[in-house]
Formats: C-alpha cells, sequence, structure tokens
C-alpha cells in the first residue's frame, strides 16, 4: 500500500487516455454516465411525484410510535449527534502517522461535513416538513458539527485513558436509547410493536452490531483454542450458521423461540429477529478476527509470555489489539451488510424501513409510486453506510502504528 | 513477591538433566541433553542449524514441553504445574532472532507493559528505571518512537533492555543477531557483553565466534538433539575433541 499519486490534470490525462482504446472507453463510459446521470436528475426533479415521502415522513422515521412521546425520539437523536460529534472530532483531532492524505474523498472530512451541511439544510425543506420540525434538524446538525468542531480543536488534550474509553460511550448511549426509545424508569412504556421504520431497523442493527462484537471475539478465540471442546464447538456453531441463509435462520428462530421457551418466555418478534441477527453476524466477525488472529506473528504471543504475562493478559494487551486492527476493514464490511440484512426482516412481518415502505406502497393513494419509494430507501441506507466506512477508514489509518520507510 | 525456599542443593542456575523431546508429528528434537549453567556464567550454544539449539533453550523458560528428563531453574522445578511456569517466567528473560517488539507499543510501553502488569509495580517507578535502561543500551532518545521506525540493531537493543526490565536473574538469547545487517551486530554485541561483565547469567545461542571467545565461560556444542562437546572457548576452538565439532568449526570459521 504505497502512497497514491496526487490526482493532477497531467496524471489524469496519463490514467485516461493511455492508448487510443482507453480513450474510446473513457469517452463511450463518460458519455454514458453522464447521460444517465442526467436522466436520473431530470426524474427526480420533474416528474417524481414526491408526495408519498412527504406525507408518510413521520411512517418512515419511526413507525407507528405515539406522537406524544415523540419528543425522546428527538432528545436520542440530539444524545446521537453529540456523540457523533464526538467522536469524529476527537478521531480528527488525533494526528495521521506519517501518510499524508492524498484522496480528494473520503480522505478528506471537511468535504464530508459539506455534504453533511448541505443535505441537512436542503433535504427537510425538499420534505415539505412543518418549519418547527425543519428548524429541530437544522440545530441537530449545528449541534453535531459544533461538537465535532470543539473535539477537534481540544480532543488532543484528552489523556490516553479518556481516548480509550471514548468507544464505550456508543454502548451507553444505547442503554440510554432502549429506555429513551421504550420507556421505563419513570417514562411511559412503548411497547416494541409500535417501533418502525428507520427506528426499527437501526434499534435492531445498532443491538446486533454491539452484541456480536464481543460474541465473534470469543468466537475466535474459541476457534484457536486448545481445548478441544471449545474449538470443535466454535467450529460447529461458526459454520452451521455461516451455511445457512439469514432469511430461513430467521423465520426458524420466530418459530424454534416460540416451541423452545413456554409462553411469554419466549421474547418478543423484534427481540427475537434482533437475536437472530446478533448471532448470525457474530459468525461472519469470527472469521474476520480469525483472520486477524492468524495475521499477527506467534512471536508476538510468545515474547508476551515470556516476559511473564498471562494468557489472557497477553491476549488482551498485545495479540487482539493487533489483530482487530487487521481485522477492522473487515469487520465494519460485516457491519454495513447487517444493516442491509435487516431488510430481510420485512419478510417475517416486521415494520422496519422496508417493511414500512411496502406497507405505504400497499396503500392504494400511492400507486405506482415505488421508484420514489426505492430510491430514497436507496439513500438512508447510503448514508448509513457511508458513515459507517469514513469512520472505520479514518480509524483504519490512525490505528496504523508509525514506521519507517513509509 | 515470593520468597523461593533457597533449599535447593546445588547452586546451579539452570540445572538440566537428561531432556527428551518429541514435537507432536513425532520428530524426536532433544535426545537426552543434560546442562547445568552456574550463577554468572556465560554459556554459548553452538551447532548446525536444526540441531535443537531453540527448542533447547525454550525449554527453561516453558515455551516448549518436554517429555523426559527434568528442570530446574534458579531452585524450581519446571514441571506442569502452571503457577510454577508463571514464577520461572518472570525470572527468566528471553530475546529472540525477530525482536518481537510489540508494534502496536511505542518503546517505552513495550518496556513497562510486564513490570506494570505482571510485577504490579507502579508505573511511575517502571518509567524511571525503563528510561534508565534505554540509556545504558544506549537509545533513550527513542523512547517516544514505535518499534517499526528503528533499525534492526535498535529494536533488538530495545528487546533486549525490555527483558531487563522485569529484572530477571537469566536471560536466554536465541540468535540475537543472526537477522541484523552487519554493520548493526556490533552494537548489540556490545550491549551482551556489559550485561555479561555485570555478572548476569547468560545463555546464548549464537554463531558470534569473536562473542564466544570474548565473553563465554563455556560452549556448548549441540547436534542432531544432543550435547556433542562441552568446553572453554579456548579447548573447543583451538582444540575440538570430537569429529563433529571440528566439521562444525571448519564451515563457520
Ligand atoms: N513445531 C515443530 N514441529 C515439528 N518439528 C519441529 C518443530 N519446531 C522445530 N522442529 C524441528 O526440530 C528440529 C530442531 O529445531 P530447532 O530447535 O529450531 O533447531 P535450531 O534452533 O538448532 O536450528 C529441527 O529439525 C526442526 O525441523
Ligand atoms: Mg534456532
Amino acid at each position: 500500500m504505497g502512497p497514491k499519486p496526487r490526482l493532477t490534470p497531467a496524471s489524469l490525462r496519463k490514467e485516461l487516455f493511455a492508448t487510443p482504446l482507453d480513450g474510446l472507453v473513457t469517452v463511450l463510459l463518460v458519455t454514458g454516465l453522464a447521460a444517465a446521470g442526467s436522466r436520473l436528475l431530470h426524474w427526480a426533479l420533474a416528474q417524481a411525484d414526491w408526495a408519498v415521502i412527504q406525507a408518510n415522513s413521520t411512517l418512515f422515521a419511526v413507525g407507528r410510535y405515539p406522537i406524544e412521546q415523540q419528543w425522546r425520539l428527538w432528545l436520542l437523536v440530539a444524545l446521537l449527534a453529540a456523540a457523533a460529534g464526538l467522536s469524529w472530532g476527537v478521531l480528527r483531532s488525533r494526528p495521521l502517522p506519517d501518510r499524508p492524505i492524498t484522496a480528494l474523498w473520503p480522505g478528506n472530512d471537511r468535504l464530508a461535513t459539506g455534504i453533511l451541511v448541505l443535505l441537512a439544510s436542503w433535504a427537510p425543506a425538499a420534505l415539505g416538513l412543518t418549519l418547527s420540525i425543519q428548524s429541530r434538524w437544522w440545530a441537530l446538525t449545528g449541534l453535531l458539527v459544533l461538537v465535532r468542531w470543539l473535539a477537534g480543536r481540544y480532543g488532543s488534550r484528552l489523556g490516553k485513558t479518556a481516548t480509550l474509553a471514548l468507544p464505550l460511550v456508543w454502548p451507553l448511549l444505547y442503554l440510554v436509547g432502549m429506555v429513551l426509545i421504550g420507556g421505563g424508569l419513570g417514562l411511559v412504556t412503548v411497547g416494541a410493536n409500535e417501533w418502525g421504520g428507520l427506528l426499527l431497523t437501526l434499534v435492531e442493527a445498532s443491538f446486533a452490531i454491539l452484541l456480536s462484537a464481543p460474541l465473534g471475539v470469543l468466537l475466535a478465540l474459541g476457534r484457536r483454542s486448545s481445548l478441544p471442546l471449545l474449538r470443535w464447538g466454535s467450529i460447529v456453531y461458526i459454520e452451521f450458521i455461516r451455511g445457512a441463509p439469514l432469511i430461513t435462520l430467521l423465520f426458524l428462530g420466530q418459530n424454534i423461540l416460540g416451541f423452545l421457551l413456554p409462553g411469554g418466555m419466549a421474547p418478543d418478534r423484534i427481540w427475537r429477529a434482533a437475536w437472530i441477527l446478533t448471532f448470525f453476524s457474530a459468525a461472519y466477525l469470527a472469521e474476520a478476527v480469525r483472520s486477524g488472529l492468524a495475521a499477527v506473528p506467534r512471536g508476538q504471543l510468545e515474547a508476551a509470555r515470556s516476559l511473564g504475562l498471562s494468557l489472557p493478559q497477553a491476549l488482551a494487551q498485545v495479540v487482539l489489539p493487533q489483530a482487530l486492527r487487521i481485522a477492522l476493514p473487515a469487520t465494519v464490511g460485516q457491519f454495513i451488510s447487517l444493516l442491509q440484512d435487516t431488510t430481510l426482516l420485512s419478510l417475517i412481518g416486521l415494520l422496519d424501513l422496508l417493511g414500512t415502505a411496502r406497507s405505504v406502497m400497499a396503500n392504494p393513494l400511492f400507486l405506482g409510486k415505488s421508484s420514489e419509494v426505492y430510491l430514497t430507501l436507496a439513500v438512508l441506507f447510503w448514508c448509513c453506510c457511508a458513515a459507517l466506512g469514513l469512520g472505520s477508514r479514518a480509524l483504519e489509518r490512525r490505528l496504523n502504528p508509525p514506521s519507517l520507510g513509509r | 513477591m515470593t520468597a523461593e525456599p533457597k533449599v535447593a542443593k546445588s547452586p546451579a542456575m539452570i540445572e538440566a538433566r537428561g531432556v527428551e523431546k518429541w514435537y507432536p508429528n513425532g520428530f524426536h528434537a532433544l535426545r537426552g541433553v543434560d546442562l547445568t549453567v552456574q550463577r554468572g556464567e556465560v554459556v554459548v550454544i553452538m551447532g548446525p542449524s536444526g540441531s535443537g539449539k531453540s527448542t533447547f533453550i525454550r525449554t527453561f523458560n516453558a515455551l516448549e514441553e518436554f517429555q523426559k528428563g527434568s528442570i530446574t531453574v534458579d531452585g524450581i522445578a519446571l514441571n506442569d504445574d502452571l503457577r510454577k511456569i508463571d514464577a520461572i517466567r518472570r525470572e527468566v528473560g528471553m530475546v529472540f532472532q525477530q525482536f518481537n517488539l510489540f508494534p502496536h507499543l511505542s518503546v517505552l510501553d513495550n518496556l513497562t507493559l510486564a513490570p506494570v502488569l505482571v510485577r504490579k509495580r507502579s508505573k511511575g517507578e517502571v518509567l524511571n528505571q525503563a528510561m534508565a535502561l534505554l540509556e545504558r543500551v544506549g537509545i533513550a532518545e527513542q523512547a517516544h518512537k514505535f518499534p517499526g521506525q528503528l533499525s534492526g540493531g535498535q529494536q533488538q537493543r530495545v528487546a533486549i533492555a525490555r527483558s531487563l526490565c522485569m529484572e530477571p536473574r537469566i536471560l536466554l538469547f536465541d540468535e540475537p543477531t543472526s537477522s541484523l545487517d552487519p554493520e548493526m551486530v556490533r552494537e548489540v554485541l556490545e550491549v551482551m557483553q556489559g550485561l555479561a561483565a555485570d555478572g548476569m547469567t547468560m545463555v546464548v545461542v549464537t554463531h558470534e565466534v569473536g562473542f564466544a571467545r570474548q565473553v563465554a565461560d563455556r560452549v556448548v556444542l549441540m547436534a542432531d538433539g544432543q550435547v556433542v562437546e562441552e568446553a572453554t572457548p579456548e579447548r573447543f576452538f583451538d582444540h575440538p575433541q570430537h569429529e563433529r565439532s571440528r566439521q562444525f568449526l571448519s564451515q563457520i570459521l
């Protein structure tokens, strides 16, 4: 992975028009893309009827969540924006080890901020939201950008322990979020069957992401363990899960958990699905972590053990930090597919983002508007996945220990 | 820490008797090896590649198991008792051919990790000692760099300092200069020579004849999982007793 050359007009010409054939391919591709792009733009701006999105924006966002309790979700989004700004800013404030920023995008996170601000100032208005709701989105975006700026400015003053503890904000926020969403601790209960849309999609995905991460690490360690029972147990589990399509596991989970546990004990359908997603994702994560573990030289464990570290100490301090950094891209890739896999929940009758969309499209009022709906979903998913991908790349580059000759 | 009862009859630092080892694939790597290392002694082990030198010294800190015979390190018998293995590993330092520094930690953190975690010493106190050790091996100015930013010779000196930071009673070296460029070999050997002069007990697998002549109290030649010859450096290099030794010396001299 050498440094990438900077894009200049000269290097562009060399890359794109090296031979006549290259030139022809370039010209054809560019005209093709331009034609398709302008048609899509024309359709989106002139022909498409976005009323279906405008009329159902709340449904897409939170499903049938009771209106008088929605302030709790606004509060949660504000906390999320602050946490995202904090993580982003602190990440920014960490020095990039030796490698210069070469890629224009996504290397430059000011551009990402610009796109975010642009989207946030345009989308709420375009969706025809009321002014009070529009202004809330602007305030939230402002909060995120402000915290990002503050954390970027002062983040380097954080001590090492504080920086290491920072990622814990997310599981903590998840717990707070679950109380805010579901109720308890003095808040009115809102049953899981009233959650829907993007809210449900994100609840399911974040539950599975947070729990499958430690589970996957344990499975990967189990697979390399010298204890036969542990090793074979992990192997059977991983290979069984990876051999079955997620949708069959989801159906199986809905039925089996209902059979196995006596009435009332089985978790709600929504949580059953969340657990299945977790178990599914853990098996794939285990493989990502295993390849990371395999990439750490044997000598590392031997050196740690010969210094007197116990096996758990050696794993936690020496082997896992290196293995997890190597496994990070594959891990985030798995999280991104997990987020997309949540759309399968609509097939078992849950009203996640896709399920909500399907129920909306079934409404005779909005007949024939599926292109608008699907495009909106695609953009929403793309935004979530792009954020995950950008964050992981920024993290990865800063976790690379500096070295000679780069 | 745990005060080991000093009732051991022999004052030897390492006492290996009839050690035999089979690898899981059935290969008979050690075939009854005896070795005694006295306190403060420097023993150099030589021998052709594949003769079992690494396997042998790695049994001293239980990186390799053995099936027959006995090994006593500083009066503690090496057997399957895991707590004793931990106790021995605290007292035995090891320096590897590939350095095996922790690449994700700074030089200073490489040194302080084990004393803080294993010996439960305070970070501040260990930091002072670590800086002093880096001074001693001549790389104090690199303390805040990462291993990947250092040359091979510097890395190996950090590895030695890392072992010393645990205040071991014995240091094992497994070909510490074999993967270094020639111009860096000397800086590492000088550090090792200094340690020997300070009375450190050392077992060194190396083919550096100059080092062996100058520093070693005894030279041991291994071949095919056995000790072939054991003698003072002068006797070993100038009047080898065994055909196997002469053959080996003719290849490296
Ligand atoms: N894990 C292993 N499994 C099987 N054989 C091994 C293993 N490690 C080393 N050996 C064999 O044991 C012999 C001694 O190896 P080693 O102690 O590394 O030799 P040396 O350090 O003297 O070069 C060699 O023949 C080697 O092939
Ligand atoms: Mg060897």
